[in-house]
């Protein structure tokens, strides 16, 4: 029988000091920022290139031999609660990623943010950012990844709503936090239903646990030993499942997913880097992340949920992308869409090809958001003598590769791994995703074609609004010139300079698929061999069917097919957009002139399938409704009882009142009066008047000497 | 000679209490104690000691001397104070 006490035993190792620079620079990196105020900007950079050195080194020394680090953190009654870092590839992978986007992203924030008087609070913001992210990869406890879950939500909360001054910007921090809450929920009832069942949150017990556990007439049944007595937890097998999906609930707001994914389009009024700090590394890819790591602890029903809602976000951000006008409009549901074939990836046990597209989609989605950062950046530069106009509007720009040639090229690399063109790291990991899916879905038959169906429309849509996208902002003529009626306005538009442009740059490089293998077939790029997909470990009876058990040969039957189809959807897809939005069309030019799309269609897609106006009707007016309710029911109810009462008291007083004034105080006026009478009635003897003292004194005297002589 | 001692103490009262200057008043008691000397001097005749009269009256005269040297002290005391020594008007007291 296992015993709990040994799983959650302290561990330590030689790389604890490492382990903890790791996590902690990053927040250093934001603290000084506060002291460095106008300098802030380099100091940050340099610790968080610092951490990204530690992180490589970290990663290239532990690769082989993943490091556990355990402590307790605080016994309560009998229970430890441990604090433990797990050092394995995944871990590291992440490390090295999100320092790496956050250093460039920091470089770039430089220029990027050098006219913003708040620089220091933005440095401090990412620095927290990126250690909050930090602690979710390192920390191999659910606990602690809860805590630091909540402070990447702080921290997207801080940085959407940077540029609190504009009411929208306030807005969508709100919406990004309070959609995040009602996710989290799902998340800490999860952490509760595992605590119950196995008295601790370290993942590694947990995981242990699970793997003992067993299904007996449909009860989930776990027996350990805990300080030497026998423990038998026992709960209705539903709750197994339960778990799992309350889990998936966190990864649900976190990730964007349907239906809480109506946050991260309006999270687009944070600044640009920040935009490609948050689709990139930390926060959306925070949730693509937990569900790795409670990958094995999913059964084959929470799986499902996983999937379906996987491919239906997948599939409802690309229909939105489509017929967006603002440029990060369209890159944040074009990060919806992509984090939906993730989460789609992990619902259909496809663990390495999800983890692999998370890392190919964080190069090529930052480079795509810090290319257009630098449009944005060179448009608002335009701005001037009052003339106003919207920089992340497509509808002003066009033509921009004549003189912006090496943002051209970068968002042109990032956008071709966005498509899943081949030679391109979107390729592999979006093969590798749709190949697993195929094989899901001929395994399970029925209505989880589905799913397979949804991801393969995706793919053409996402061709179809990237090459949109292209041609509106690189191709025809420079429409803001015509607007604002300054014609030689091409002429004052410049490339950005070195800072803005060698991170895209960077990116861009690294959204081809030579640096993940020099291959088409994502089975043989080193990074998918490097993280391979882990069992279940979930009791057989709740099980899902691994990938894993899968005969190879069936991979191998599908994989021409699959990849001949993805292809020629993507192809078809590029076609498509040209033929519509192609310089000079016809189509083009109704469309650009157009204040919205119409067409039930076009509206549908333009307003993101109406969630949000959904849920305002629905949710929002419910809520408002009660709220109004409660607030009729306190002021005419609770408080006119109050107010009664208040008044009740009012009138007795009244009456006290008079009786005090009229009885009591009578009595007592009486009582000095008369008193007051009586001496009135004698003082004016003990007058000054001698004379007359004298008089009276002698007359009593006579009287007195009358009296006893007679 | 009682006569004449009843008749001087009947004028001293008089005065006393008629007079509005203090002065008089003063006058007025010191004539009463004179009239008191006369009764005491006059009764000591029928005194089977003799003399006990007299002696007391000698003692009231000295004591009468020391009254009126208090008692005109007071007076222009109360004159510097009150700028009169009219009786009627030196009354601090209500009545």
């Amino acid at each position: 029988m296992i015993e709990l006490d040994h799983l959650i035993a302290p561990e330590q190792s030689e790389y604890t000091l490492w382990v903890v620079a790791l996590l902690t620079l990053p927040l250093l990196s934001g603290l000084i920022s506060a002291f460095l105020k106008q300098q802030a900007p380099y100091g940050s950079s340099f610790l968080i290139g610092l951490n990204l050195v530690v992180a490589g080194f970290l990663a290239l020394s532990l690769w082989d031999e993943p490091v556990s680090i355990r402590g307790s953190w605080f016994s309560l009654a009998g229970n430890d609660f441990t604090y433990s870092f797990f050092l394995d590839r995944l871990a590291l992978a992440m490390s090295v990623i999100v320092n790496f986007v956050a250093l460039l992203v920091h470089l770039f924030s430089i220029e990027y943010m050098r006219e913003d008087p708040s620089k220091p609070r933005y440095f401090a913001y990412l620095g927290l950012f990126t250690f909050s992210m930090m602690g979710i990869v390192l920390f191999h406890n659910l606990l602690f990844m809860f805590i630091f879950w909540e402070l990447v939500g702080l921290s997207s909360f801080l940085l959407i709503g940077f540029w609190f001054e504009k009411k929208s910007a306030s807005l969508a921090a709100n919406k990004a936090f309070i959609l995040n809450r009602i996710g989290d929920l799902g998340f800490i009832t999860g952490l509760m239903i595992l605590y119950t069942q196995f008295q601790t949150l370290d993942l590694d017990a947990v995981k242990s646990l699970m793997a003992i556990s067993e299904i007996e007439d449909g009860n989930w049944v776990v027996a350990f030993k805990k300080a030497g007595q026998e423990v038998m937890a026992s709960l209705d097998g539903r709750w197994l499942s339960a778990a799992g999906i309350a889990l998936f609930c966190g990864a649900v707001g976190k990730s964007a997913q349907f239906p809480l994914q109506v946050w991260l389009p309006d999270a687009m009024e944070g600044p640009t880097p920040v935009s490609a700090l948050i689709h990139a590394a930390t926060m959306v890819a925070a949730g693509v992340f937990m569900l790795a790591r409670i990958f094995v602890l999913l059964d084959a029903q929470a799986l499902e949920v996983v999937a379906i809602v996987g491919a239906v976000t997948a599939f409802m951000a690309a229909i939105a992308a489509l017929s967006q006008f603002d440029i990060k409009k369209v890159l944040a549901y074009s990060t919806i869409s992509q984090l939906g074939y993730m989460v789609l990836a992990m619902g259909v046990g496809a663990f390495s090809a999800g983890i692999f597209h998370l890392i190919t989609h964080a190069f090529f989605k930052a480079g795509l958001f810090l290319s257009a950062g630098i449009i944005i950046h060179q448009l608002h530069h335009l701005e001037k003598g009052g003339q106003k106009f919207d920089p992340q509007d497509m509808r002003v720009m066009g033509g921009l590769r004549r003189k912006m040639p090496v943002t051209f090229f970068a968002f042109l690399l990032c956008s071709l791994a966005l498509v899943g063109l081949p030679g391109f790291s979107g390729f592999l990991s979006k093969d590798a995703i749709l190949l697993d899916l195929a094989v899901w879905a001929d395994e399970k038959g029925g209505g989880f074609y589905i799913p397979e169906v949804l991801a393969f429309m995706t793919v053409v849509f996402t061709a179809f609004y990237t090459f949109r996208m292209i041609l509106l902002v690189f191709f025809g003529e420079f429409r803001l010139a015509g607007i604002l009626g300054r014609n030689q306005l091409e002429n004052e538009l410049h490339e950005g300079n070195g800072w803005l442009t060698v991170p895209a740059v960077i990116f861009a490089l690294l959204s081809l698929s030579i640096p993940f293998g020099f291959t088409l077939n994502p089975e043989d790029s080193w990074l998918m061999q490097a993280l391979p997909t882990p069992m279940y470990v979930v009791p057989v009876a709740y099980a899902a069917q691994s990938l894993l058990d899968i005969p190879h040969e069936t991979f191998e039957v599908l994989h021409g097919l699959v990849n001949a189809v993805s292809i020629g959807l993507a192809l078809a897809g590029l076609v498509l957009a040209y033929w519509v939005y192609r310089p000079g069309g016809k189509l083009q030019k109704s469309f650009i002139e157009k204040r919205e799309p119409v067409g039930v269609f076009g509206q549908v897609s333009f307003y993101h399938w109406y969630l949000n106006a959904l849920y305002e009707k629905i949710i929002l007016k419910g809520i408002l409704a009660k709220a109004r309710g409660v607030a009729w029911f306190d002021r005419w109810i609770v408080d006119e009882a109050v107010n009664l009462l208040a008044r009740l008291q009012v009138v007795i007083a009244y009456l006290t009142r008079w009786f005090d004034r009229v009885f009591v105080d009578g009595l007592v006026n009486l009582t000095a009066h008369s008193i007051g009478k009586v001496g009135q009635l004698t003082r004016s003897i003990q007058s000054g008047n001698i004379q007359a003292q004298i008089l009276v004194t002698f007359i009593f005297l006579l009287t007195l000497i009358l009296l006893l002589v007679l | 000679m009682l006569v004449l001692g009843a008749l001087m103490f009947c004028s001293g009262l008089f005065v006393v209490l008629t007079k509005k200057n203090t002065i008089m008043v003063l006058i007025g008691i010191e004539l009463m104690l004179n009239a008191a000397n006369l009764n005491l001097v006059t009764f000591s005749r029928f005194d089977p000691q003799a003399l006990q009269g007299q002696v007391f009256s000698l003692f009231v005269i000295t004591v009468a001397a020391a009254e009126a040297a208090v008692a005109l002290a007071i007076v222009v005391k109360v004159y510097k104070y009150f700028k009169t020594s009219d009786l009627d008007r030196v009354k601090s007291m209500k009545g």
